[in-house]
């Protein structure tokens, strides 16, 4: 036995546990986060741009429609913040693979496989600190929705009427419909190996799915096949479970749920469905890490 | 690509020799395109040693270094890393092994201090030797007065350096080295080889493959040559030199076309004035092994001359490593004088691995 510089039981150290090993993880993207503030920047820049915009174009139009399909009386401002909070969280989530890309790209990942870390651990850290990410985002979106509202002259009795609970129900949403889209992310950066390619397809995806949903109109109001389209598109759940946190109302736009009472009815399927669609994708994204890990190496 | 694992089997027999740091017996690892990259290898390095592994582009150094470090698995053969088997005690031998890949890795978002950190958090480092070790090291790569900066701000040779701070924070029994100097300059390369044999100088078992045959000359105490998948020999840089046997004769031609090389090449070798190992081409002439060099190169530049080849200068000196290399491996199939008589290629046997 070698390794004169420490002794034994410095040298086979007992490790974090997986808990610790996430948390270690985390932390070094905790840092990288606050270190390039540009992504959280630019991730709520484009959002916000187009909350103010749709406020005004879509505003003027649209309070007719929201009245008549929503059935309470609501100002557009308010219709549309879950869709900038979604989209916010969409922004963000659908380029978290960059992380693993660059990480491929630097030797990290590779470095990373051969310690004692737990393998998940490199995913998990990445994906939690984009819920860190996601819900700061979050937070400052519900906080302009107001400030616009106030400044239009609406009424803010019917802002996210459902108090605190609706807060955390929204961070809640968003967080889980961010889970749809890193692991979506990162299936896409693994496949891919490409930073390039994983930002043109994240791009390529935001604007087509949040106007094939329920995000800046009411479903009723659009041509039959962006109806159809919406039904399997996560954009529809993650802005009517936020909706349903808003207005305290039943919103979901496509299909009939009655087994629960009000919001409920909009939220329990919702995020069983946003839950669904995490599960799919984290475990396509965890079996080709797995993969990457074992294989891709040569 | 990955190997194919159907056949690996792992050894568990008790003879072993457990004070080695690095136990390879019979490793084949052949990918799933059917590649067979490394073909039975056999390796015993001792603890303490500073290991070379040297071979042509494409011989399987790579896929040798990854393999004994948990990277890839071995399609067959058993592997064992300070004691403990690569495949059914990966997590000890990963607790007991530091890697430095070909391509710098450091987290350039981080700085230097902060990429220690996290390497030692990562390994477990316990949080009240943290601080201590993390300081050690920076001195030991000379990086202090930089520990704040970010590693994007770093040279290549910092972040080298720092590459293998990082890799040495849990105080690794054996490191591995996949060609951690390539791309260094020369003045980054040479302080890296002080860093290298300071640690291994602390007790640190050191496998280093590299392409710098100076390199491994300088700091190895033995090597291993690979060629195609197989090691076909190792053991003191020394040794090696000394088996190819005789001396070294360079031979700058006035006119050195291919043409002329070749020429040269054959009249050299039908030549009484020396006898002729090897000859290779170099950029201005020829290079000629042999026994008596010394005492036959005035003979053969009469006869060069009287062919109507002029030589314009000679060099004589001992064989280098990479005349080792070239003898033992096929890198010179091409060249000039290549044919060499049968039995007089390899003069003296080297020790081959185990």
């Amino acid at each position: 036995m070698s390794g004169a510089t420490g002794d034994e039981q410095a040298r086979h150290s007992a490790g974090n546990g997986p808990l610790g090993d996430v948390r270690v993880s985390l932390k070094r993207w905790l840092v990288k986060t606050a270190r390039n503030p540009f992504v959280t920047f630019t991730s709520l820049v484009q959002p916000i741009v187009f909350f103010v915009l749709m406020a005004e174009v879509l505003g003027a139009v649209a309070g007719g429609a929201i009245v008549q399909h929503v059935g309470v009386d609501v100002h557009y401002v308010t219709y549309l913040t879950p869709a900038i909070v979604i989209q916010s969280a969409l922004a963000s989530a659908a380029v978290s693979g960059i992380g693993l890309v660059d990480d491929m790209e630097s030797g990290m990942f590779e470095k990373l496989l051969i310690s004692p870390l737990y393998q998940g651990a490199l995913f998990l850290g990445n994906v939690l600190s984009e819920v860190v990410r996601i819900t700061v985002q979050t937070t400052i979106i519900l906080v302009l929705g107001y400030a616009l509202l106030a400044l239009k002259g609406g009424s803010l009795d019917t802002y996210l009427r459902t108090g605190v609970l609706g807060f955390v129900g929204a961070v809640g949403v968003a967080v889980l419909f961010g889970g749809v889209f890193m692991a979506y992310s990162n299936v896409v950066a693994l496949v891919t190996r490409d930073r390039e390619a994983t930002v043109m397809i994240a791009n390529l995806l935001t604007f087509p799915l949040l106007f094939v949903s329920s995000a800046f109109l009411p479903l009723k109001v659009l041509p039959e096949w962006i109806q159809t389209l919406a039904v399997v598109n996560p954009i529809t759940y993650g802005v009517d479970a936020i909706r349903a946190f808003m207005l305290g109302e039943n919103v979901l736009s496509v299909f009939e749920v009655t087994a629960f009472s009000g919001l409920w009815n909009t939220v329990v399927p919702a995020v069983a469905v946003l839950l669904a669609c995490n599960l799919l994708l984290g475990a396509l994204a965890v079996r080709l890490l797995e993969s990457a890990s074992k294989s891709d190496v040569a | 690509m990955s190997p194919t694992t159907t056949t690996r089997q792992t050894d568990h027999s008790p003879d072993r020799d457990e004070s080695l740091a690095i136990d390879a017996q019979d490793v084949h690892v052949t990918y799933g395109d059917g590649t067979e990259a490394v073909k039975g290898v056999d390796l015993a390095v001792r603890s303490g040693e500073f290991f070379g592994f040297l071979g042509p582009n494409g011989a399987g150094k790579t896929t040798i270094i990854k393999t004994l470090s948990t990277l890839l698995h071995p399609t067959q053969g058993s592997i064992r890393i300070d004691g403990a088997d690569v495949e059914t005690e990966t997590h000890t031998v990963r607790q007991s092994i530091g890697y430095m890949a070909q391509e710098t890795s450091v987290d350039e978002e981080l700085t230097a201090r902060e990429n220690v950190r996290f390497a030692c958090e990562v390994y477990g480092v316990p949080s009240e030797e943290r601080d201590e070790r993390i300081e050690a090291l920076l001195e030991l790569v000379n990086l202090t007065e930089d520990a704040d900066r970010r590693a994007e701000t770093f040279s290549g040779g910092m972040k080298k350096r720092l590459d293998a701070a990082t890799v040495l924070v849990h105080r690794p029994p054996v490191v591995f080295l996949d060609e951690p100097t390539t791309g260094l300059d020369p003045e980054a390369r040479i302080q890296f080889w002080e860093y290298l044999r300071d640690i291994n100088d602390r007790g640190t078992t050191v496998f280093l493959t590299t392409q710098y045959l100076e390199e491994i000359d300088r700091l190895c105490d033995r090597l291993a040559l690979l060629e195609d998948g197989r090691i076909v020999a190792v053991d003191t840089p020394q040794a090696l030199k000394s088996s190819v046997g005789g001396e070294v004769l360079d031979l700058v031609l006035a006119e050195p076309t291919d043409a002329e090389k070749h020429r040269a090449g054959r009249i050299v070798r039908r030549s009484d004035a020396v006898e002729a190992t090897r000859i290779e081409p170099t950029d201005d002439g020829i290079t000629v092994t042999a026994a008596d060099a010394h005492g036959g190169v005035s003979g053969l530049v009469v006869t060069l001359h009287e062919a109507g080849l002029t030589v314009t200068g000679f060099d004589i000196y001992s064989p280098t490593l990479e005349h080792v290399f070239l003898q033992l491996t096929d890198a010179d199939a091409e060249a000039v004088g290549a044919e060499t008589t049968p039995g007089q290629d390899v003069p003296t046997a080297p020790e081959v691995v185990r």
